[in-house]
């Protein structure tokens, strides 16, 4: 059997040597198509790649903030039994659960609280110290943000070290605020973060509920996860738990669906070039059809069946999908060795030098997959569209084939 | 007696009204060598459309070696083309892409056979026709007589008993026509096979052991 199929491609491929200039120029249709479709997808995963490496260097991306879920007016809180879920999944290296609070300073400076535990929060976010040290487990005792501490040391005179009243607001029955003083001691001031903990005024978790005189409910758990790319699985699992995160992930989040989006757009041309090259195999085919009616006509003459006719013009396509694939392949190849050749130093004017560091290696990124895909494209298009021409060839009558009346 | 071709009121009636065969009924036993006369019109090759299997009678009907072909079966048919009944065109008509062997086991192509053995049974009929030296040559590096030759051998090969041809010397000279007959003549003597030949050349219908004529589609009594 598989000689026989060896037996119909050779008689194919002797068909295709004798018209070669017609078949390289199909070829080519086909493999610019294959080589635009790689070529964007290669670009595109480039600069995808580009961007999420980037967000990766600048951002803290193994901290994921898991808040309580909001889905159709349910909210789903978080348990101690969802801390200790987190706490104990695989990927997950620390976890530190959390409640906001706000006070204020006498002059009426806004202090955004967060209530933690010392060790916990230490372990998640990996809190250093510039001045002081950390607060004691049911101490009053507070650590304020490198940014707050500039603030309350400028305007308030309040340092590290000092003891200062906190007002703490609460409510009477009849809704007019009532403000409790609340001295607290300064421990420690953290270092420069970039982030909103520089705001922020840390302090046990069991001296703020003492203060609130009631146990909080968590708002928050901070999560720190072993590696970038094991985020989106814990964040799944949270999601699962009814439970909401946002983190820096959702950077590569927005990323990836922003690529998506142009993917598809770029897409739509490089599809276009694909049928055209398509169009041109069906043609090439049916003119071959055309001018063979009387070689087809003869092969029916001599015992073809209708299915080895099929066969006899399906493997010409199949030869020029396949030889279509592969010079496809290599432009595409080209494409993304020039860009990575040339384009790189033009971004690299235009974006400026720092940006140099960021584009690693390449900007178009050619995938193995990609490529087997830009094979099985060329090879099904072209099948695709010599199925007509093959169709037609066995509609032929052999004897008007033969005396060449058609 | 078993005939190699017999027809039985065979009529064909085209769709345009035109009657092209009416109530041919003729026998051809296993070996002979048949000439088929009449002027162009007369329907001599819708008759071996028909006894070819390419085209189907509107009525009547055809048995090759004894067993009726079955128009209606497109398996049937193929398997005639392919076993038994081999054609030779006046145009010859060669796949211009292959050389003299590949020509000749073409239709074995179609059959399943192991390319060893289609080349070897090409390549013995290609000795037949006395063209063993050629095998290798493209149709257009052989003269018109040695590309017939070629056909003939191709019309063979499929081990058909039956060959029809259809003005096999039509574009041949005179010399180049007669050795033409005379390798048919051959083959028919030494392999047994039936022959029917178009010809509207009386000089070679003498070659034949005899001759059925068609006029206006009726065989001339």
């Amino acid at each position: 059997m598989i000689a026989k199929e060896l037996d119909f491609l050779r008689i194919s491929a002797r068909q295709l040597m004798t018209k070669r200039l017609r078949v390289a120029l199909t070829i080519l249709g086909i493999a610019i198509g294959v080589a635009a479709v790689i070529g964007i997808v290669a670009l595109s995963d480039g600069i995808r790649y580009q961007a999420i490496e980037t967000i990766k260097a600048q951002s803290d991306l193994t901290l994921i903030e898991v808040h309580p879920g909001i889905a159709e007016g349910v909210t789903t809180l978080i348990t101690d039994t969802k801390v200790e879920a987190l706490r104990s999944s695989p990927h997950v290296l620390a976890v530190a659960p959390a409640f906001m609070d706000s006070y204020s300073t006498k002059r009426q400076t806004f202090l955004q609280v967060v209530a933690v535990r010392s060790d916990e929060i230490d372990r998640v976010l990996n809190l250093k110290y510039t001045s002081g040290r950390a607060f004691s487990p049911g101490a009053p005792e507070v650590v304020f943000g490198a940014d707050l501490k500039d603030r309350l040391q400028r305007n308030e005179g309040i340092r590290v070290g000092d003891n200062f009243t906190a007002l703490v607001r609460d409510y009477d029955p009849s809704g007019m605020p009532i403000d409790r003083q609340v001295p607290l001691l300064v421990t420690g001031a953290l270092g420069n973060r970039d982030d909103r903990f520089d705001q922020y005024v840390l302090i046990d978790m069991t001296t703020a509920s003492q203060i609130r005189g009631e146990q909080k409910g968590y708002d928050t758990v901070f999560v720190r996860v072993d590696d970038p790319d094991t985020v989106f699985g814990v964040v799944d699992q949270i999601t699962a738990q009814g439970l909401e995160s946002t983190g820096a992930f959702e950077q590569i989040k927005a990323v990836n669906q922003f690529m998506d989006a142009i993917l598809i757009v770029f897409m739509i041309f490089a599809v276009f070039a694909l049928f055209v090259g398509g169009l041109m195999i069906m043609t090439t085919m049916i003119t071959s059809v055309y001018e063979r009616t009387r070689e087809i006509g003869i092969t029916m003459a001599v015992g073809a069946s209708e299915n080895d006719v099929i066969r006899l013009v399906l493997y010409e396509c199949l030869l020029i999908g396949i030889i279509g694939g592969i010079v496809g392949n290599l432009l595409g190849y080209l494409f993304t060795v020039v860009l990575n050749t040339l384009g790189k130093p033009f971004i690299i004017a235009r974006m400026g030098p720092e940006f140099s560091s960021i584009i690693g290696n390449e900007i178009a990124r050619l995938s193995p997959e990609m490529v087997v895909a830009g094979m099985a494209i060329a090879i099904i298009f072209s099948l695709g569209a010599g199925l007509y021409p093959a169709v037609k060839a066995t509609h032929l009558n052999p004897v008007e084939a033969i005396r060449g009346m058609m | 007696m078993t005939y190699g071709i017999e027809t039985r009121a065979v009529f064909k009636h085209f769709p345009n009204g035109v009657t092209a065969l009416s109530d041919i009924t003729f026998g051809i036993r296993q070996g002979e060598f048949v000439a088929l006369i009449g002027r162009s019109g007369s329907g001599k090759s819708t008759l071996m459309n028909i006894l070819g299997g390419l085209d189907a009678p509107t009525s009547g009907s055809i048995l090759i070696n004894g067993h009726a072909v079955d128009y209606k079966s497109r398996k049937n048919l193929i398997a005639i083309r392919r076993m038994q009944v081999g054609f030779v065109f006046q145009q010859f008509n060669l796949i211009p892409s292959l050389n003299a062997l590949e020509n000749v086991a073409y239709p074995l192509l179609f059959n399943y056979a192991p390319r060893e053995e289609r080349n070897e049974r090409a390549l013995n009929l290609l000795a037949l026709v006395g063209l063993g030296e050629r095998a290798g040559h493209l149709p257009h590096q052989l003269s018109g007589g040695e590309q017939q030759r070629v056909a003939i051998a191709r019309a063979m090969v499929g081990n058909s008993s039956v060959i029809l041809a259809d003005e096999p010397t039509g574009n041949l000279d005179s010399k180049t026509s007669a050795e033409i007959y005379q390798l048919m003549r051959k083959v028919n003597q030494e392999k047994n096979v039936t022959f029917l030949i178009v010809t509207h050349e009386r000089d070679l219908a003498s070659y034949c052991d005899r001759t059925i004529e068609l006029s206006d589609g009726r065989v001339v009594p």
